[in-house]
């Protein structure tokens, strides 16, 4: 945990250097195109915890009980799909920030 | 989000000699003409055409021994009708040709995004919030239909009756956030999918771009079987009564 935070605000002073690099008009780092990069960052991370999981225990069933091969894929589809919906929220949102 | 008109739209409003006016631009934007600004729309409506046309093409020509087109048609109703006897508990099949035409509009849809100079009239929010909307209408109707209009929505009270005045908003809020949901993940999906192969096509356009597309043939797919899934539930969960 110590080493991911470490990281985490390594990047953040990156992305503050990179900042200062361009001939951008400086902005906070919590608004604009920061906010909707980092919120898809954190959201895609999350999905993909959610998803991998949603599919570790789709497996498990389906190396259990190999006849329940098709309802498992379906309803895994459709978990997967509302769990990705998440993730599509932020990046539409993420599109609609300028 | 920019805005990319397709190809097709261009070089149309080349042919077609339309004029380019400022006021159908967006904002702070190139001026556009109105096939240019409502590209969806063609794509939509290309996509639509496209369909009718193979259904008609396959219904003019069924045969006792199948072709390879037919095959295929066959294999989809089939799939379609199977997935609304698993969810619909009786009599579900009246419903096939809505959920059948709403699955081909998608499919077609979002597979137009593969074809060099068309883009997926998916990828915008418009089309999808309308099929949406057309679904949303369409299972609200059938709800009151069978189950009769105060019943259909006494069932939004909740178990108990004293916690109606607490469920009955959230519940109309669930059901009208429905439509959000199920237009935006399906736009998010094909425009997300879009944008990113167009970036790799800026990267090297050739080869590069391929991999994406391939996904996107899947994705594509998955995301029609998840709309036309949600919507066989939806629609379930309206007209079916409870024992």
């Amino acid at each position: 945990m110590k080493k991911f935070l470490t990281t985490a605000f390594l990047f953040t002073l990156a992305a503050v250097a990179f900042a200062q690099g361009a001939p951008v008009v400086q902005k906070s780092l919590f608004e604009g195109q920061y906010v909707a990069h980092l919120s898809l960052a954190i959201a895609a991370a999350g999905c993909g915890l959610g998803q991998g999981k949603a599919v570790m225990a789709a497996c498990e069933g389906v190396a259990r009980n190999p006849q329940a091969a098709g309802n498992i894929r379906t309803t895994m589809i459709i978990g997967l799909a509302l769990i990705e919906a998440l993730v599509i929220y932020v990046l539409v949102a993420a599109f609609a920030i300028k | 989000m920019e805005h990319h008109a397709s190809l097709l739209a261009q070089w149309l409003t080349q042919v077609l000699g339309l004029s380019r006016h400022a006021w159908l631009g967006f904002a702070h934007g190139s001026p556009l003409s109105v096939l240019e600004r409502y590209d969806h729309l063609l794509n939509a409506a290309l996509a639509a055409l496209t369909a009718m046309l193979i259904t008609a093409l396959v219904r003019k020509n069924l045969a006792r021994i199948p072709g390879p087109l037919q095959q295929i048609f066959e294999g989809v109703v089939e799939g379609l009708k199977e997935m609304i006897n698993d969810n619909i508990a009786h009599h579900g099949e009246k419903y096939l040709p809505f959920i059948g035409t709403m699955a081909l509009f998608v499919f077609f849809n979002n597979f137009f995004g593969l074809i060099p100079a068309l883009s997926p009239g998916t990828s915008n929010w418009n089309v999808t919030l309308g099929s949406a909307l057309v679904v949303f209408g369409y299972y609200n109707f059938h709800g009151m239909k069978e189950q009769g209009f105060l019943k259909y929505w006494a069932h939004f009270m909740g178990p108990i009756w004293w916690l109606a005045p607490l469920l009955f908003p959230l519940e109309i809020l669930g059901l009208l956030s429905r439509i959000l949901s199920h237009s935006l993940r399906l736009f998010g999906n094909i425009a997300g999918e879009h944008v990113v192969a167009g970036i790799f096509f800026g990267l090297m356009p050739i080869l590069l771009p391929v991999p994406m597309m391939f996904l996107g043939l899947f994705f594509g797919l998955i995301q029609t079987f998840v709309f036309t899934m949600l919507t066989t539930i939806y629609l379930s969960g309206a007209v079916s009564h409870e024992h």
